[in-house]
């Protein structure tokens, strides 16, 4: 992964700030009394695409000690050239979100709250219901004595959300199971 | 989309209907401004003034749900203005084709309808096909029978007296943009179209589509830069996971998902139609190389002549049954699922009709949630009058990674597939998808390992080898999908070995040497690399076709059906603007759609190497009448299912004749009903996505547009005694949401049938579990029915009241 | 001879706000609580933390409905009144001007007093200088001149798509200001920018500017308004220390 810059231009005062300051009104260093570092220098660049409407933008994901510092536009895409909209300028707040859930958790029959699980013990729960609905649910032929070989009691939505080659993936793993009721946001 | 996004730069007309691009799409319109900049005119049509009316040439209301009836007009008006591109029309499209007999249409009934099955026997909407099989022609159009005839005669009743009455947009209006767009009918001036789902979440949906692409092509549209038929999807990767059959009636690349019409593999292979045109590339006959790689990329070495390729392994739908989102939340309902899988999808929000989806999920045994923040769906039985005590489904709830912080590749709205990088670790214990799918395939494989119970081959034969070090690779699968050669093959003088990567799927086989995930996606990932991770900003092209940056299906083809952007010697129709172009020996440009030479050789005289443009469709030729959908081979405006109108003034069928409605005790539809007596309708802002999960957790999004809202016009607010700020209580037969009047000059009353009809509109990105003042969704006021062709719901008209809360 | 300016051509703006919530971003402001008042406009203006706001308006105008954007901020003026209060009231350090961009700046370091803040504020044509009173600090629009300083073009413009904000070089803005201008006169006779000698954020609009916003354009004589115009009248010292520069 390559990055060039485009969106750089000259500062033609810069370089002759000196000179400017002898003029009255004008403060040598006003830049000083704020934050005059650059927050993103020597910050890593890895790019991404915005994960929300299909326009495809591009966007640059700045990191700093493994966590993402700041997000902005990445002007090399040919599509938004470093521009973004609101949601795509605030994939920052998405990614570093103390909102997100951040273990698995599990709500049992008749509970009224969750419960925080382990991985392990949530796939493995969620493996054997499978295998058990699916052994329950099986048809191997329908009411015309065709042979169908599906599993009709289980239903999978989603997603557009996931990346191409997740969705080929659970795509697989569904269909292996048996799943007819496979659909997602296209439909809606 | 047909074109792509830089592609708008190129076109001399944009009519946005059925989308609010400026809002849901703003970076189309750094493309959009371009056109407008460089004299292009930009056309709104939409029921409410919008961000992108704001910014267009011409703005014209409409009533929602009428757009047939706008468009049916504007074909009206291209035809007895004789404005459409008749060389384009004549060569490139049906509508020289001759009708057979059984063709008819009569007050808003096509031919072979069936009111007791509400469907139509398709049959009786054929060709007269000659000795040979092709079909009859009247290249000169006068035929009676032809399909210019008939299209003549069918729009003949969509006046701009019947059109304004029906739609509420004067008449002059109407002439105003239908003269805008006709304009693009010359052959170098190029009209596009931007729509999304304020086309497609109608009764009339894909037909509302149909008419504009018959537009299309009657304006000679279609493959040429800054024209073609452009979705706005409004996902991420909706393009990629649509390629990739997340849909029960496809399988990846479009294959159709396998049902007990075709028992055998072999029957599958021989379904698609023959074409006796050797002009006809008829594209599809190569399905059974796409198929066969299809299912040795599902099973591997499991999969072998011998065993059909594992075809028996995959389940199948019975035909004639629906099995789609309506279908499912209503079989839910009705108690007939396990378990279910919410991936990545908040239905309890996005759902059409959502109270009902809600107590759908109640039924549930267990139901599986994966997302990355707590949403409507994943906690329903603590939802708005849910007694918890009394919900009996599990909930597992699985926290997954944001997309910054995993590696993979997502398809855009133009069909371009771009890779992105690991920016960041995920979050707490959260994980990349790919590893949640990984991990479970294998405990549940260790299940049917262990022990042997129903039918375990597809389970235990799945291929199943894309990790690397335990973690999920998306480069493995990656390949999987672009496709390897499984033995040493031999092709045109060239060897390829075992185990390389298949250049592009016209090197795909049929007889089980190669494999392909998704045939489209063959070429994307070769052994020149991962196609998609290209940043090549070379544009040698000057239309923005910027070819050596990520990657396009198919075969990096930016504009698609491009051998209709040249004449039949090869020249394109817009010198300025070429997308390909004959050069005597080779097609130079885009991709060409085939490489074969054009339609005549230099002297005029036909070439017999050639192919017609349309690749894609049995006989070449695009479809002005379309006999393949539910509802006929013309587009017919029929009113919503809800609606404010007691008749259809086109025809005595007042709605669409092959409809299904659902028939729970939550599937309650009022028409025409003093209690409801407003237009309802639902879209989006731009600082929320779809039903906000991802956007309503973010400060900074939520202190921008906060709240439910309701817009609605000063005469309404006037009528019911609301005051701009003020909350107000939505409600249909179905449910009802409290929200915050906006009163506002860009809704005005319609005069619809000499009646004074009001329309309110609200979007559907809030839900009870953040903020806690936010509101509620507004699907729950939207109707559980849907498009005929694909069961996407009505949510964009509906019946509703609206009152001081 | 700082020369840096802003050209805000309203008529491509869209309100996608992305300038707002990437002025949030870059410059890590918090959220603040909102509720939605019957408009699209949220927060309802701006503030301690938020320095850029679209402000949304509905007109009618010569019969036609229209819909004002007015990506409203900083002025950056070229004599800004606020800086010469603050100075009059004793604040030398409070307010700067950047030498190489005319960067008007807020010293975060700088304690004010909150009835003096008052008087800095409403010395401003643009109602733009906003106060913490727990910090006692003032805030508003930094032209990104840690950005700007680095050759990166501000948060707000970079991020725009349809070349609404733009920044350059003054002498380029204020030749796009007129070109664009030109353009849009045919179709719009009221196309004008506002106080584009004044102000190193030059606004163009295509209507009055109060139908825009009531501070759109300069209340009072650009660079000399009510506390300063009043002062100037009555100091003479006063003057010399408001006219310097």
């Amino acid at each position: 992964m390559k990055v060039t810059r485009r969106d750089f231009f000259k500062i033609s005062g810069a370089t002759a700030a000196g000179l400017y300051a002898s003029q009255l009104g004008f403060d040598l260093s006003p830049a000083s009394a704020y934050a005059a570092t650059l927050r993103i220098k020597g910050a890593k660049e890895t790019t991404t695409i915005c994960a929300y409407c299909a326009v495809g933008c591009g966007i640059i994901c700045h990191t700093s000690g493994g966590k993402v510092i700041n997000t902005e536009g990445d002007p090399d895409h040919p599509i938004n050239q470093g521009s973004l909209c609101a949601k795509g300028a605030a994939l920052y707040q998405w990614v570093n979100n103390p909102n997100r859930v951040s273990t698995p958790l599990y709500r049992a029959p008749g509970s009224a709250g969750w419960k925080k699980v382990s991985w392990d013990w949530a796939l493995t729960e969620i493996a054997k219901r499978v295998k058990d609905a699916r052994d329950q649910g099986f048809v191997k032929a329908n009411a015309k004595g065709q042979v169908v070989n599906r599993t009709e009691n289980i239903a999978h939505i989603g997603s557009a959300a996931l990346d191409n080659e997740e969705c080929w993936t659970i795509q697989a793993m569904m269909r292996s199971l048996g799943l007819v009721y496979i659909e997602h946001q296209a439909r809606i | 989309m047909t074109n792509h996004w830089i592609d708008l730069a190129n076109s001399d007309c944009i009519l946005i209907m059925g989308s609010n691009a400026a809002a849901n799409h703003p970076i189309s319109f750094k493309w959009v401004t371009k056109a407008v900049e460089k004299g292009a005119t930009l056309i709104s049509v939409d029921p409410r003034f919008t961000q992108t009316s704001s910014k267009a040439n011409i703005y014209a209301p409409l009533r929602s749900g009428t757009d047939i009836a706008f468009l049916g007009g504007m074909i009206k008006y291209i035809l007895d203005k004789d404005l459409y591109f008749k060389e384009y029309v004549v060569e490139y499209t049906n509508a020289s084709y001759i009708l057979a007999e059984k063709y008819d249409f009569k007050d808003g009934l096509f031919a072979g309808y069936n009111p007791k099955t509400k469907s139509y026997d398709k049959s009786f909407w054929a060709f007269e096909m000659d000795e040979k099989g092709i079909p009859k022609k009247d290249k000169g159009l006068r035929d009676e029978r032809c399909v210019f005839q008939q299209l003549k005669k069918h729009y003949t009743r969509y006046t701009l007296d019947t059109v304004s009455a029906i739609t509420g947009t004067p008449k002059d209006l109407l002439v105003k943009v239908y003269e805008a767009y006709a304009k693009t009918g010359k052959p170098d001036k190029a009209g596009t179209i931007m729509y999304a789902m304020g086309w497609t979440q109608h009764t009339v949906g894909v037909q509302n589509i149909r008419t504009m692409t018959m537009i299309q092509l009657l304006l000679g549209n279609m493959g040429v830069a800054g024209g073609g038929v452009n979705a706005l999807r409004g996902e991420s990767n909706v393009q990629g996971s649509t390629d990739h059959g997340l849909l029960f009636h496809i399988l990846p690349g479009y294959l159709s998902t396998p049902s007990p019409q075709w028992p055998k593999l072999d029957d599958y292979l021989k379904r698609r139609p023959k074409s006796s045109d050797p002009l006809s590339a008829n594209w599809w006959q190569n399905e059974p190389k796409y198929m066969v790689s299809f299912l040795k990329s599902m099973f591997g070495d499991a999969a072998t002549a011998a065993n059909e390729f594992g075809y028996q392994w995959l389940p199948k739908v019975d035909v004639g049954v629906d099995y789609s989102w309506l279908s499912l939340f209503d079989a839910m309902y009705k108690g007939k699922f396990t378990g279910f899988f919410a991936w990545g999808q908040n239905p309890a929000c996005s759902s059409a009709n959502a109270n009902k989806t809600r107590q759908a999920l109640g039924k549930l045994k267990w139901l599986v949630n994966v997302n990355m923040f707590e949403n409507e769906t994943g906690s329903f039985w603590k939802g708005p009058g849910m007694d918890p005590a009394k919900v009996k489904t599990e909930v597992f709830y699985l926290p997954c990674a944001v997309s910054a912080e995993k590696e993979g590749s997502i398809s855009n709205s133009g069909r371009w597939m771009q890779w992105r990088y690991a920016a960041a670790k995920p979050f707490g214990q959260a994980k990349p998808d790919g590893d949640i799918i990984v991990e479970l395939f294998d405990k549940i494989r260790g299940l049917y390992k262990k022990e042997r119970w129903i039918f375990p081959e597809p389970i235990l034969n799945l291929k199943w080898d894309y990790t690397t070090k335990g973690r999920f690779d998306p480069h493995k699968v990656a390949k999987e999908i672009n496709g390897y050669y499984l033995k040493d093959v031999t092709i045109q003088n060239t060897t390829y070995k075992k185990g390389s990567l298949v250049p592009g799927f016209a090197s795909l086989q049929a007889d089980g040497s190669t494999s392909s995930g998704c045939w489209i996606y063959c070429n994307s990932y070769t052994d020149k690399g991962n196609m998609a991770a290209r940043r090549g900003l070379k544009d040698a092209s000057g239309i923005g076709l910027f070819a050596e940056w990520a990657w396009c299906w198919p075969v990096n083809r930016r504009i698609i059906y491009n051998r209709a952007s040249v004449d039949r010697f090869g020249k394109p129709w817009a010198p300025k603007k070429p997308v390909i172009s004959w050069d005597g020996s080779k097609w130079v440009g885009d991709v060409p759609d085939g490489a074969w030479p054009p339609l005549a050789n230099a002297d005029g005289s036909p070439n017999p190497n050639s192919k017609y443009p349309f690749i894609m469709k049995p006989d070449g030729f695009a479809a002005i009448f379309g006999p393949g959908l539910a509802d006929g081979p013309f587009p017919e405006h029929y009113e919503p299912l809800e609606c404010p109108v007691d008749r259809n003034l086109m025809s005595s069928q007042f709605i669409n004749p092959t409809v299904r409605v659902y028939e729970t005790d939550m599937d309650k539809f009022f028409t025409c009903d003093p209690r409801y007596p407003f237009v309802g309708t639902t879209y989006r802002v731009t600082e929320h996505w779809q039903t906000g999960i991802m956007t309503r957790w973010q400060p900074w999004l939520l202190e921008a547009e906060p709240q439910q809202f309701c817009e609605m016009s000063e005469e309404l607010a006037q009528l019911r005694g609301i005051k701009n700020g003020e909350k107000v209580t939505v409600e249909s037969a179905r449910g009802k949401v409290t929200a915050i009047a906006i009163v506002t000059k860009r809704f005005k009353p319609m005069l619809i049938m000499g009646q004074q009809i009001h329309q309110i509109g609200l979007p559907w990105c809030y839900g009870w579990v953040h903020p806690k003042d936010g509101g509620d969704s507004s699907n729950l006021l939207t109707p559980s029915v849907g498009d005929p062709n694909t069961r996407i719901p009505e949510t964009k008209a509906f019946m509703v009241n609206v009152r001081k809360a | 001879m700082a020369d840096k300016t802003f050209f805000i051509d309203t008529t491509r703006c869209t309100a996608c706000r992305g300038c707002q919530i990437a002025c949030k971003e870059w410059n890590q402001n918090p959220a603040t609580k909102t509720k939605n008042w019957g408009s699209h406009q949220n927060p309802e203006d701006l503030s301690f933390v938020t320095y850029k706001l679209v402000r949304f308006s509905e007109v009618v105008s010569g019969g036609a409905l229209r819909w004002y954007f007015f990506p409203d901020q900083c002025r950056h003026c070229v004599e800004p009144p606020c800086k010469d209060a603050a100075e009059a009231l004793g604040y030398k350090k409070a307010i700067m001007r950047d030498a190489a961009t005319g960067a008007v700046l807020f010293n975060q370091t700088a304690k004010v007093k909150a009835k003096d803040f008052e008087q800095i504020k409403e010395a401003c044509p643009f109602n733009i200088p906003r106060y913490a009173p727990t910090k006692m600090v003032m805030a508003k629009c930094t032209m990104c001149i840690d950005r700007v300083s680095n050759g990166l073009l501000p948060a707000c413009v970079k991020t725009c798509p349809t070349g609404a904000m733009n920044f350059g070089d003054r002498s380029q803005m204020l030749t796009l200001a007129d070109k664009r201008v030109r353009e849009l006169k045919a179709q719009y006779p009221k196309a004008q920018v506002l106080n584009a000698k004044d102000v190193r954020t030059i606004y163009l609009i295509i209507d009055d500017s109060v139908r825009y916003h009531k501070f759109a354009k300069g209340q009072g004589p650009a660079g000399m308004t009510r506390i300063m115009a009043m002062n100037k009248l009555i100091s003479p010292l006063m003057r010399m220390a408001g006219l310097k520069g």
